[in-house]
C-alpha cells in the first residue's frame, strides 16, 4: 500500500514549510498554538470566531487551527503524537482519554486550575468527567446527552403526533404503522447497530455495554433479545431496511437516514440537532431515546459531549490553557460557540448565552437540562477495545442480521464469545 | 570506451596508492552523485527507512503512543490461527484479483484493437480512453461510483426504463464488490496504451501472408495478434496484478472505511489500514504489510516461471 501526495500538494507544502522556517525569527516573541479538532464548517467556523477573539484579546499569540471528520481524525491525532508533533491544543473524546492520559500523551491541568483556568462555577458533573487517575485531563467543552433527531415535516405529513419524553419502543412501533399507510419514508432508522441505542437500552434494564473493570455488562440473552426485536421491526418495515441502512457508513452526517430522507428519526446526540439541521431543509427537534416500557427511565446520562486537552509534549502549556480557560468562560465567545459542542458548563456563560440562542439550540439547551427521570449516573469510560467491538461486531453483526445472513440467535451468540475474546486479548 | 582508457593507463600510477583509484574514481562521478542525491536521500530516508523499520515493527506490540514491545512471532501466529478478518478480507481481495485483472486486461485489449484500426481522430480517443485512468483512484471518483449505484443513482434509473428495479448495488453485500470490479475494469487506459503500442509492434507483412493464404480475422487474431502480444500481455498482467493487491482507495471512500455491508468489500489494505489506524495496532498491521509483500512476490515469481510455457519474444 502507497500513500501519494502529489506533487502539486508537496510543493505548496514544502513551500510552506520553508516559508514558515523563513519567518519563524522575525516573529520568535511570538506564542504559536495549534489546535486540532473533529467536526464540520459549521463547528470550525464558530471555533474560529473565538480564536479570532482570542487573539485579539492576546496579541502576541497566534493560533493555528485545523479540522478533520471524525474517522480521520483519530489516526491523523495518533499519527502526529506518535511523531512527537502533537498539537497544543487537542480535542479529546471521552472513549480516547484515559488511553491518552495514561500514555502522557495530554498533560494534566491541575496546577492550571484555580489560575490560569478558571474553573469557578463550571458543573461539578462535567469537571469529574475530565479526570483520570484523580487528575485533570480534559476541559468539558458542553454537556450533552444522547437524542433521537426528529424531522417534525415528516411526522406532520404522515398525520402523526411526534415522539415525546413518554414515547416506547411499541408507540415507534404503532408510529411506524401510520407511516407505512402513508408510504413516503420509514419512521426510524434500523438501530440495531447503534451502540449509543443499545446501551440506553441496556440502562433502562439497569445494566450497562461494560462493568468498571471493563467487562461486558450484559449478557447473550439480552443481546439476542435486542437484534430480535429489531429484525422484528425490519420484517414489519417499520423500520429502513438493511440495503439502505447500509448507505450510512457512520461517516459524514450527510449520509444519515434522515439527511438521505429515508427516515424521520435517527439516533443522534442533543448537540448535534444544530450540524444536523444545517444540511436539512426539513425542521428537526430533539426527544429522548424511546422508554423500554411506560414509565421506565434511568437510560440517559449528562456527559462531556468533548474536551479540550493539551499535549503531553507541548512547549506551551500554559498559554494553551490560558486559551482553555477564554474558551469556557468568556461569555462573548459563549455566544459564538452557542451550543454547537453541547451546552456551555461554566453557569455565567449559559446565563449569557441562553438569551441569545436561536429556537432550535434552545431546545438542546432545555432537552440536557430537563432530563429528570430519563436521567441514570456515568458510566465510567469504556475499555480501550469498545471502539473495535463497536466497529467490527456490533455493526458488522447487525448488518449480517438484517440480510439475513445470521439469525439473531446465531448473531447474539457470536458477539458475546467474540466480544470477550477482543476484551481479554486488549488486557 | 572511457573506462578501457582509464585502465590501461591505470596500472603505473595505481600500484604507487591503492586508494588513487578510488579518489580518483570518487572524483570523477562526484558530480553524478550529487547530482543524484535528493534521489538517494528519498530512497533510503522514505523508502528503504520505513521498509526496515516495518519489518522490525511487526515482531513488535506497538500502539503509536508508546514505545514498541518485542512480541517475537506473536503477530504471525495470530493471523494464521485466530483472526477470522485476515482470512475474510484475504477472500475478498483474491476474489477481487482474480475477476478484475483478466477483465480489465480483455477490455482493454479490446479498446486498443479497435483504435489499431487506423481511425481518423486517434489521438483524441486515445486521451479520452485514458481519462478514466487518470481520474480512477481518486477521491471524487469514488464517491461519483457511489452516486451512480445507488438506489436511486444512474444505473437503476436505466435499468428502470426496461422495467428492472435495481437494488442498491453499492449497500448489498451481493454486488458491492462487483461494482468495485467494474470501477477497476473502468480504467483500463495504462494497460490499453501499451497494448497499442505492442500492436504497432507487429509486422504488417504477417497479416498479409496471413490473408494471402485465406486465413479469417479471427484467425489472425490468435494465430497473429495474441502470439506476438504476449510479451505485452505478460507485462501488463503483472502490473495490474499488484496494482489490484494494493487497491485500496475505492473500497475506503466507497464504504466510508468500514469495509461495508459485512465486510464485503475489506480490501486486505483496507483491514490493514484499520489495524494500524482505526484500532492502533502498528506491530500487527506492519506483519500484514510483510504478508501482503510476500504473496505479491510469490504471485509475480509465479508469473515468471510459467512465463516460458506461453510468452513469445522471437520474432
Amino acid at each position: 500500500m502507497t500513500f501519494r501526495v502529489d506533487r502539486r500538494q508537496f510543493l505548496m507544502g514544502s513551500t510552506a514549510l520553508l516559508a514558515a522556517g523563513a519567518m519563524s525569527p522575525a516573529f520568535a516573541q511570538e506564542t504559536r498554538l495549534r489546535q486540532f479538532f473533529w467536526g464540520g464548517q459549521a463547528r470550525a467556523d464558530r471555533t474560529n470566531g473565538v480564536n479570532d477573539l482570542f487573539v485579539a484579546a492576546n496579541p502576541g499569540t497566534t493560533i493555528d487551527s485545523s479540522f478533520l471528520a471524525w474517522g480521520d481524525y483519530w489516526p491523523k491525532l495518533a499519527t502526529e503524537t506518535a511523531g512527537g508533533n502533537a498539537p497544543d491544543i487537542i480535542q479529546m473524546d471521552y472513549r480516547y482519554i484515559v488511553e491518552y492520559a495514561k500514555r502522557g500523551a495530554i498533560a494534566p491541568l491541575d496546577d492550571f486550575a484555580g489560575n490560569v483556568l478558571q474553573l469557578a462555577d463550571f458543573d461539578p458533573d462535567q469537571y469529574e468527567g475530565g479526570k483520570v487517575d484523580g487528575k485533570l485531563y480534559g476541559v468539558s467543552l458542553g454537556a450533552n446527552s444522547v437524542a433521537l433527531a426528529i424531522n417534525l415535516d415528516a411526522f406532520e405529513e404522515a398525520g402523526v403526533a411526534p415522539p415525546n419524553r413518554d414515547t416506547t419502543y411499541d408507540d415507534i412501533r404503532k408510529m411506524g404503522e401510520a407511516f407505512n399507510a402513508k408510504g413516503t419514508m420509514k419512521v426510524i432508522q434500523d438501530g440495531s447497530g447503534s451502540e449509543p441505542m443499545l446501551d440506553n437500552w441496556l440502562r433502562q434494564k439497569g445494566l450497562a455495554l461494560y462493568t468498571a473493570d471493563g467487562k461486558l455488562g450484559f449478557g447473550e440473552a439480552e443481546i439476542i433479545e435486542w437484534f430480535t426485536m429489531w429484525d422484528q421491526m425490519r420484517a414489519d418495515g417499520i423500520c429502513v431496511d438493511a440495503e439502505t441502512q447500509a448507505l450510512d457508513t457512520n461517516g459524514p452526517l450527510e449520509n444519515t437516514m434522515l439527511a438521505l430522507g429515508k427516515a424521520a428519526i435517527i439516533a443522534s446526540n442533543s448537540n448535534q440537532l444544530v450540524a444536523h439541521q444545517a444540511i436539512i431543509k426539513s425542521k428537526l427537534t430533539i426527544s429522548n431515546y424511546p422508554r423500554i416500557a411506560p414509565g421506565v427511565g434511568g437510560g440517559h446520562y449528562r456527559k462531556p459531549s468533548m474536551f479540550f486537552s493539551v499535549g503531553g509534549s507541548s512547549a506551551n502549556k500554559e498559554a494553551a490553557a490560558k486559551y482553555l480557560s477564554f474558551f469556557i468562560n468568556d461569555p462573548e465567545a459563549g455566544k459564538v460557540l452557542g451550543v454547537e459542542r453541547g451546552i456551555p458548563c461554566s453557569a455565567h456563560v449559559r446565563d449569557a448565552v441562553a438569551p441569545t440562542l436561536d429556537q432550535q439550540s434552545q431546545i438542546a439547551l432545555n432537552f440536557v437540562a430537563n432530563l429528570g427521570d430519563l436521567l441514570g449516573p456515568l458510566p465510567p469510560p469504556p475499555p480501550a477495545a469498545a471502539g473495535e467491538i463497536d466497529a467490527s461486531l456490533l455493526r458488522v453483526l447487525s448488518q449480517e442480521v438484517g440480510f439475513g445472513a445470521r439469525t439473531p440467535e446465531d448473531a447474539g451468540k457470536y458477539f458475546i464469545s467474540e466480544a470477550t475474546a477482543i476484551l481479554s486479548r486488549a488486557a | 570506451m572511457t573506462a578501457q582508457s582509464v585502465s590501461s593507463a591505470g596500472p603505473r600510477e595505481g600500484y604507487a596508492v591503492g586508494s588513487s583509484i578510488w579518489s580518483r574514481a570518487w572524483h570523477n562521478h562526484a558530480p553524478g552523485y550529487m547530482f543524484l542525491l535528493p534521489w538517494f536521500i528519498g530512497f533510503f530516508g522514505l523508502t528503504i527507512g520505513p521498509i526496515v523499520t516495518s519489518l522490525y515493527l511487526s515482531f513488535t506490540h506497538f500502539d503509536l503512543l508508546t514505545a514498541p514491545r518485542w512480541a517475537g512471532l506473536d503477530n504471525y501466529v495470530r493471523m494464521f490461527t485466530a483472526d477470522p478478518k485476515f482470512t475474510a478480507s484475504m477472500r475478498v481481495t483474491m476474489f477481487f484479483v482474480v475477476f478484475s485483472v483478466p477483465l480489465k486486461l480483455a477490455f482493454a485489449l479490446c479498446v486498443a484493437l479497435l483504435l489499431n484500426r487506423g481511425m481518423r481522430g486517434l489521438p483524441l480517443y486515445r486521451a479520452l480512453f485514458y481519462l478514466p485512468s487518470l481520474l480512477g483512484a481518486s477521491v471524487a471518483i469514488a464517491i461519483l461510483w457511489r452516486e451512480i449505484f445507488a438506489r436511486d443513482g444512474l444505473i437503476n434509473k436505466i435499468l428502470a426504463m426496461f422495467g428492472i428495479i435495481g437494488p442498491s448495488w453499492i449497500s448489498n453485500p451481493n454486488y458491492s464488490l462487483w461494482t468495485l470490479i467494474i470501477l477497476s475494469i473502468w480504467q483500463f487506459g495504462s494497460p490499453m496504451i501499451i497494448f497499442l503500442a505492442g500492436l504497432r509492434q507487429i509486422p504488417q507483412d504477417m497479416y498479409e501472408a496471413a490473408s494471402l493464404d485465406g486465413a479469417s480475422k479471427w484467425r489472425q487474431f490468435w494465430k497473429i495478434t495474441l502470439p506476438m502480444l504476449t510479451p505485452v500481455v505478460f507485462f501488463n498482467a503483472i502490473i495490474q496484478t499488484i496494482e489490484a493487491f494494493k487497491s485500496f482507495t475505492p473500497a475506503f471512500i466507497i464504504s466510508g472505511g468500514t469495509g461495508a455491508p459485512i465486510n464485503s468489500t475489506l480490501f486486505y489494505t483496507l483491514y490493514l489500514f484499520q489495524e494500524a489506524f482505526g484500532f492502533f495496532r502498528m506491530g500487527y498491521a506492519s506483519a500484514l504489510a510483510w504478508v501482503l509483500l510476500a504473496i505479491v512476490a510469490l504471485f509475480t515469481a509465479f508469473s515468471f516461471l510459467t512465463s516460458k510455457y506461453w510468452v513469445h519474444y522471437d520474432d
